[in-house]
């Protein structure tokens, strides 16, 4: 009787051996390639070379979601996709709903509905505007006139002082530009700007690839389950250790 | 018996469910004090807003204390009477830390970490921490008469809030 019992509870792990084997097979070869691999990153040099790769932008969640915008000022795009602000294809420390934009003193005046950002001629920032100095949030437009700040609030404008500190109520002005779609050619520069001002070291990539983080939730759940499988096979693999006895 | 298991172990099923979706905000940006509720609480109300643009021999100061340049050419500041207010950002380690800083005639009166964006280190936002700079003032070196305790785990962030501070009390000198 308790022989039968015993190789009854050897073929189970067996069989379970063999499944877990199969299904962890693929993340176990990976965590362990990768775990190699980072074993000797000093040697094979993996901290000095960087990646940019569009699925790598893609999977850190660096490339923004939904309909981009933009406003023209002379030959400058600025752009609003996924609340990140780009100037052309430089990403500005701004982020928010783009409102417009308008040159002035060889000047630039991103106005976001919480915030303006005053950057110079060289696409330095200069400023930024927001509850604290601004008449009045959200801004729902902006204009210049006289080489001076025009800034809308609701249906009210203010137009800001020299050095943008102090406003005062003016006159009803026109409906301010509004941002428009972003077209394809556009959105594809756009992209590939992206792509290239995104760039990571080998070894942290690997890293996010061991860890299971490069994949999002399901990486971790599938690494913690992989792991968990080998735990599993070792204590399997020692009930499988004793030789058959006939 | 996979729903035994489940229902044996909820509670600590549910624990780990919470632990793990819990550190899905880690990421986010921790809004201790809106910079608008800052001035309003050093002040009464909010004084009008002030700036400072950084000559060239000021931006070389201004580099000596941070490392490099600050991220804006003009640094915006409120005042009533001798007292001033300072609202400065740096990087900690990759995310920007807006600290709100009240100087009173050279020293530092008050300060206080509004949005902490990393996700390590936001020990440097309690006031254990933030104590420390009450009083603290500026020496010929550009450094403070008496350095801040370091926090382990949190270092970038500390030496980023005495960074700060410094370039508060020099700016003071220029208003």
């Amino acid at each position: 009787m308790k022989k039968v019992k015993t190789q009854s509870s050897r073929r189970l792990s067996r069989k379970w051996h063999r499944v877990l084997g199969m299904a962890a097979a693929l993340p176990l070869l990976l965590l362990s390639i990768s775990g190699l691999l980072l074993n000797h990153a000093d040697s094979l040099g993996l901290h000095e070379r960087v990646v940019s790769f569009r699925w790598v932008v893609h999977c850190y969640g660096q490339m923004p979601v939904g309909e981009p915008i933009m406003v023209e000022v002379g030959e400058r795009k600025i752009v609003e996709w996924d609340r990140r602000i780009f100037m052309d294809t430089q990403e500005l420390a701004l982020s928010g709903r783009l409102v417009g934009a308008v040159g002035f003193k060889d000047q630039l005046a991103i106005a976001l509905e919480e915030v303006i950002g005053i950057y110079d001629g060289h696409d330095e920032l200069v400023l930024t505007l927001d509850e604290l100095s601004l008449p009045k949030v959200p801004i729902t437009g902006i204009d210049v006139v006289d080489q001076r700040l025009l800034v809308q609030s609701g249906s009210t404008w203010y137009l800001l002082s020299e050095d943008f500190f102090s406003a005062q109520e003016t006159n009803q002005r026109d409906q301010a530009q509004q941002p428009k779609k972003l077209s394809q050619k556009a959105l594809k520069e756009l992209e590939d700007g992206i792509v290239q001002g995104f760039s990571i070291p080998l070894s942290r990539l690997i890293v996010d690839v061991h860890s299971g983080r490069l994949f999002g939730w399901p990486g971790w759940v599938i690494t913690d389950l992989a792991a968990l499988s080998l735990i599993l096979l070792i204590i399997l693999g020692l009930r499988l250790l004793p030789n058959r006895r006939s | 018996m996979a729903l035994d298991i489940v229902s044996k172990y909820r509670s600590g099923l549910i624990a780990v469910f919470l632990i793990v979706f819990q550190s899905g905000a880690w990421g986010l940006p921790q809004v201790y004090q809106k910079p608008s509720d800052f001035l309003r609480s050093s002040f009464g109300e909010i004084p009008p807003t002030r700036g400072i643009s950084l000559t060239q021999s000021q931006q070389s100061r201004v580099r000596s204390i941070l490392g490099k340049n600050y991220h804006q050419k003009v640094i915006r500041y409120w005042a009533s009477n001798e007292r001033c207010a300072f609202i400065l950002e740096a990087v900690g380690k990759t995310e920007l830390i807006t600290t709100g800083y009240v100087i009173d005639q050279g020293k530092i009166e008050s300060v206080k970490v509004l949005v902490y964006r990393e996700s390590h280190g936001s020990e440097v936002a309690r006031s254990f921490f933030t104590h420390q700079f009450r009083g603290r003032s500026l020496g010929s070196d550009n450094r403070l008469d008496q350095q801040p305790r370091n926090i382990a785990g949190a270092t970038l962030s500390v030496r980023a809030l005495t960074k700060m501070a410094r370039l508060a009390l020099y700016l003071e000198t220029l208003r």
